[in-house]
């Protein structure tokens, strides 16, 4: 990862376990000197207002404070990026944190270099403007969102509607997870209803259009129980 | 009431009955015979027995006979006989009611030594039930132990081992490490899948069961296998000249589902050959199949292979799980509804099939 100019950015560890605090710390310490560490809820909100940091690494199972209700207090504060550890995959409280406001989560045991690569990411979500990208490359694939195309090499793919709503939703904020609630309020402009089974089968027909192999995705990622995420590998 | 006093009102109650029709047959004497006072005192003797107890009926018998005596057959008003046919009648009525009174009292003595029975063969065998839980219980506990003990300790022991090393001597530190990770990572799985088991085991298990579709969860698990060197060997076969299959059914269970059959197929096989993930809808149910070129499991352990702590015959005892996989699979498939099953490949190796409920065809139509 290059960093080299980065500028030198605090982050807060919120764990109440200090060997998963060491962990993180060993993962991040080097990339990130400056980092924060609060036991629990109530210290971690002291901490977000004496020390301003700019990402957050919030565990799920705190003592003091329910982890949704800290969540919730964080966002009341800080923009500054939340990435939630969480214990399982497509746990409902990773999806309630998420839907909260959390921007990012990784599963115990992570791998440190997964752990520097989300938090990585979301620092340099971040520190770009947050306007959506007007066109893109990946995987072989180009999207104009201004011109509302999508091309693999010369050849343009058809979108129906609602396909070119959820890529546009996905591809607005690349590596982001958007739960299923996210992406039906932000398509669909509605919260609750069957939306949820529709998202599902155009996520299906979407993916047939535009990746290279659709039972390998390498564009729109499902998050197991929680949502979606687009990234562009190649 | 006590069953002392309904003893009593049930012997009052007859009293009166047999009184009563004595009543009411005497005022009308001149109209009826002996037989039928006769009959209607076998009838009260038949009740009595049938409603309370041996006993009474035959007091009730006697009470007729003398009844009959004295009140119905000539002389009347007194219990002297007059011909030995008039003895004979009274002794055949007499018999009669006792007989009857005998028989009743025996099949209902039968009928409730056959309740008693049944209820003790039930009570018996539940507690049969129980033991054998007990038992089944108790050698999971003994299997567990045994596999935490052996295969929990390996990992353990490596890891302890190398950081001992790195301790004293930091020149290995590098390659012990990737050893060190490796192990903590099959350390991770054994746990998780200990703790999976049991989970089901016990019942506490949150399902999220919703409508979703096939290729969504097929993507999902072959990317679980992402950067790793197997991933090549992993091909997938979805007709997408159809519209997209739909199923209902909790996708993270079965994720996981999937993944340990994938997994299971990666590792029995040769590394050359190719595991086929595909998934058609037969029915009512989707079926995902993971077909590999490995060995196949032989006829005589087809029953075991679900199991838990089950590994192939002469399989090396670190083939790298704790041989949780495909039990585990198998109730997880079975908590939804679904269920996943074993034949051998034409032409060598397995077919593990994998099956979960398809969504229903209205709703496929309103979506597709």
């Amino acid at each position: 990862m290059v960093t080299a100019e980065a500028p030198p950015y605090t982050l807060l560890v919120i764990e109440d376990e200090i060997e998963i605090t060491r962990a993180v710390g060993a993962a991040l310490r080097e990339q990130h000197p400056a980092i924060v560490e609060a036991s629990g809820g109530k210290a971690g909100l002291d901490a977000i207002k004496s020390s301003r940091p700019d990402i957050i690494i919030l565990d799920l199972g705190l003592p003091d404070i329910d982890g949704l209700e800290v969540c919730r207090r964080i966002r009341a504060i800080t923009d500054a990026p939340i990435v939630v550890l969480t214990a399982r995959h497509g746990e409902s409280d990773t999806v309630a944190l998420l839907n909260a406001g959390a921007d990012d989560y990784i599963t115990k045991p992570f791998s440190t270099q997964e752990l520097a690569a989300r938090v990585a990411a979301q620092l340099r979500r971040a520190a770009t403007p947050r306007r959506a990208p007007v066109s893109m490359n990946a995987d072989g694939l180009s999207i104009d969102l201004h011109l509302r195309t999508v091309k693999r090499g010369p050849m343009v793919i058809r979108l129906t509607p609602i396909e070119w709503e959820i890529l546009a939703v996905l591809v607005s904020d690349p590596g982001r997870v958007f739960t299923h609630q996210q992406m039906f309020t932000a398509v669909w402009k509605r919260a609750y209803g069957d939306a949820r089974l529709y998202l599902r089968v155009h996520v299906t027909n979407l993916r047939r259009k535009i990746e290279r192999d659709p039972a390998d995705p390498h564009l729109i990622i499902t998050e197991p129980g929680v949502g979606y995420r687009f990234i562009g590998e190649s | 009431m006590t069953p002392k006093s309904s003893r009593y009102v049930e012997w009052l109650l007859w009293l009166s009955v047999i009184v009563a029709a004595t009543y009411v047959m005497r005022s009308s004497r001149g109209n009826i015979e002996q037989s039928h006072a006769a009959f209607v005192y076998i009838l009260i003797v038949l009740g009595a027995t049938a409603g309370g107890e041996r006993w009474l009926g035959v007091f009730v018998a006697v009470l007729g006979f003398l009844a009959i005596n004295y009140y119905f057959q000539p002389p009347f008003d007194t219990l002297t006989v007059n011909t030995p046919l008039d003895l004979l009648a009274l002794i055949a009525f007499l018999t009669t009611a006792l007989v009857a009174n005998h028989l009743l009292t025996r099949a209902r003595t039968e009928a409730e030594r056959a309740t008693r029975h049944a209820e003790e063969i039930e009570h018996l065998s539940a507690e049969i039930r129980r033991a054998e839980a007990l038992r089944e219980a108790s050698r999971m506990k003994d299997v567990l132990l045994l596999s935490v003990s052996h295969d929990l300790r390996t990992p353990l022991t490596t890891i302890r081992a190398l950081a001992q090393d790195i301790q004293t001597d930091g020149s290995r530190a590098r390659t012990h490490a990737g050893v060190i990770v490796e192990q903590a990572d099959r350390l991770g799985k054994m746990v998780a899948d200990v703790l999976d088991l049991s989970r089901l085991r016990g019942g506490a298990f949150t399902m999220n069961t919703e409508v979703n579709t096939a290729e969504d969860l097929l993507g999902a698990a072959v990317r679980q296998f992402g950067g790793i060197a197997d991933a090549k060997r992993i091909e997938t076969v979805i007709d997408y000249t159809r519209p997209a299959l739909l199923g209902t059914f909790d996708f993270v269970l079965s994720l996981r589902v999937l993944t340990n059959l994938i997994e299971n197929a990666l590792r029995y096989s040769p590394p050359s050959t190719a595991v086929t993930v595909s998934v058609t809808e037969t029915g009512s149910n989707l079926s995902f199949q993971i077909l590999d070129r490995g060995p196949g499991v032989p006829v005589s352990e087809q029953q075991q292979i679900f199991e838990p702590f089950y590994r192939p015959n002469g399989a090396p005892p670190d083939a790298g799980a704790a041989g949780l996989g495909l039990s585990i699979a198998k109730r997880l498939a079975e908590v939804q509804g679904g269920s996943v099953s074993y034949a051998d490949r034409p032409g060598g190796g397995s077919v593990f099939t994998f099956e979960l409920p398809a969504a229903a065809q209205e709703l496929v139509e309103t979506l597709t």
